[in-house]
């Protein structure tokens, strides 16, 4: 019987390189509907900011998308999204995005998309390695909404699987095999999501943090995710240091508040890690 | 479902005392995340805690911890040393709150140097790991390591484990909500079907289907290192 290849096979390899101080995008490669917009370089020429974007509006089951991001050696990157990521209901296919990023000795890679809204009935599954060379730096975070709750949509079936691993000369730092069936007991109980439609997590990775000072982790903790709404709902998270890291977790309703609350602490460590003062992307 | 298993008379010994709660590795001062929820009062009673043990077995990072296990057990067996510190990393790397971490350290590191004692034979296994001076050897990794060391039956070694660990949260539940000794003991007898259902799981688990969703248990355990007093080390 003949396989039929359906949906998208995106394509997004971007390689970024730093020479006198200054880093460039030294090479990419795009297929549709992945696609990097022209960097630019509203902080100097020492840090590269660059946007991608899904240019067909959301995943559909059977895409295969897949994107691969290398760092040179003192290369800075930011990296963020233009829009929300959509996730579209499945039409029986699985959709996978694999993401594998690799930042060499000395580089930096921001690495900050915008929010992921997961359609109910969406079979998705994601994964995202970051390998590490020596005093190579990553920080990332990835907020997902389950369900398109503003239209009072839960995620009441389909599946949502993100696997992250994070990697430091070869040796596993971090694995993070998160997975949620739609409609299940974990949606509501507190031990799961507690019924909250908005999971986040911010991480950040590198030698620099084994030397992460007790002063600097109570500084973080100063800051907590407060709601801008007038009638807020509850929402939970947590701060913790992982083997040459530090993880922020999120749980509640609102991709704002997760986003704020995960900006604070990124322009806090901003200078002592990265050596530069905190900065909001316009796209944002 | 097949939970059923038979051992010899010694095999049987060995595994009970692998599993007693006088096992000398300080088990009992953790509550994993326990402590901050009835600080909290999210953890109100028995029910409470049944259903949380309940779903940390089939939801959360304890299904994952088992699936290892079965892992670590095989690569004993044959024996695949690389493998073996594959999955003690793998495990270190899964337990993000960092006290979860520094527990499971240190249980593992207390059992680890007691082997060496016992049965200097099991050395090898237990060095593919790490040196105990490395501090980053899993709780899990060894028990599985001493089990298959053992011969004993994988099933009964992962039972015994899950038993031996829900065990023990049940004992720091009835400390800090607090129970009666009697519904404690209640509470262990009726988790038994879920301690055997974790147990299956765990050993039909393909690893591309490992996966887990504890963000409430995550939470609590991350937020216990800042609570204001503190009776458990977790």
């Amino acid at each position: 019987m003949e396989t039929a290849v359906t949906g998208w096979q995106g394509l997004l390899e971007l390689e970024f390189a730093a020479q006198d101080g200054a880093t460039q995008l030294s090479r990419s490669t795009m297929q549709a509907p992945l696609k990097v917009q022209r960097p630019f370089f509203p902080e100097g020429d020492r840090v590269c900011h660059v946007v991608t974007l899904h240019t067909a509006g959301g995943v559909v089951g059977g895409d295969r998308l897949s994107t691969q991001v290398r760092l040179g050696p003192n290369a800075q990157v930011l990296s963020t999204t233009a829009t929300a990521g959509k996730i579209y209901r499945s039409n029986g296919l699985t959709a996978a995005q694999n993401t594998q990023i690799r930042v060499a000795s000395g580089g930096c890679l921001e690495w900050l998309p915008q929010e992921t809204i997961v359609f109910d009935g969406a079979d998705y599954r994601q994964r995202l390695r970051v390998d590490l060379e020596d005093d190579a730096l990553w920080l990332g975070w990835e907020i997902t909404r389950l369900g398109r709750t503003a239209r009072g949509e839960t995620f009441a079936s389909g599946e949502w699987r993100s696997h992250t691993e994070v990697w430091h000369d070869g040796k596993l730092l971090w694995v993070d095999p998160q997975q949620v069936r739609g409609g299940s007991s974990v949606m509501t109980s507190a031990h799961g999501l507690g019924g909250c439609p908005v999971v986040a997590s911010f991480a950040l990775f590198g030698r620099r943090l084994d030397a992460f000072s007790p002063d600097l982790l109570t500084q973080v903790r100063q800051f907590h995710p407060s709601s801008q709404l007038p009638n807020p709902s509850p929402f939970d998270y947590a701060i913790t240091r992982l083997q040459s890291g530090l993880l922020c977790r999120y749980r509640g309703s609102s991709t704002l508040e997760s986003r704020c609350w995960f900006t604070q602490i990124w322009h806090l460590l901003r200078p002592p890690l990265l050596g530069r003062p905190g900065y909001v992307p316009r796209i944002w | 479902m097949n939970s059923e298993v038979a051992l010899g008379g010694e095999r049987l010994l060995r595994l009970l005392q692998l599993a007693s709660p006088a096992l000398p590795v300080g088990a009992y001062s953790y509550s994993e995340g326990l402590e901050t929820l009835v600080t909290r009062e999210q953890l109100p009673d028995a029910e409470g805690l049944r259903h949380w043990i309940e779903q940390e077995l089939a939801v959360g990072a304890m299904r994952l911890e088992a699936a290892v296990m079965v892992r670590v057990y095989e690569a004993a067996i044959a024996p695949e040393l690389p493998d073996l510190h594959h999955w003690n990393q793998w495990l270190s790397a899964l337990r993000e709150a960092e006290e979860l971490r520094l527990q499971s350290w240190q249980m593992g590191r207390s059992l680890y140097r007691l082997l060496l004692d016992l049965d200097p034979n099991i050395a090898p296994l237990l060095k593919a790991c790490g040196e105990p001076s490395d501090f980053a050897v899993n709780f899990a990794v060894v028990y599985a390591i001493a089990a298959a060391h053992w011969q004993i039956d994988q099933r009964a070694a992962l039972l015994s484990y899950l038993h031996s660990w829900v065990s023990n949260l049940v004992n720091a539940g009835v400390k800090l909500i607090p129970l009666g000794q009697t519904a404690g003991q209640r509470l262990l007898l009726g988790l038994a079907p879920a301690i055997a259902r974790a147990t299956d799981e765990a050993i039909a688990l393909p690893a591309d289907e490992f996966g887990a969703c504890g963000w409430g248990q995550a939470i609590a355990c991350m937020t216990h290192e800042t609570l204001y007093t503190r009776l458990f080390r977790s």
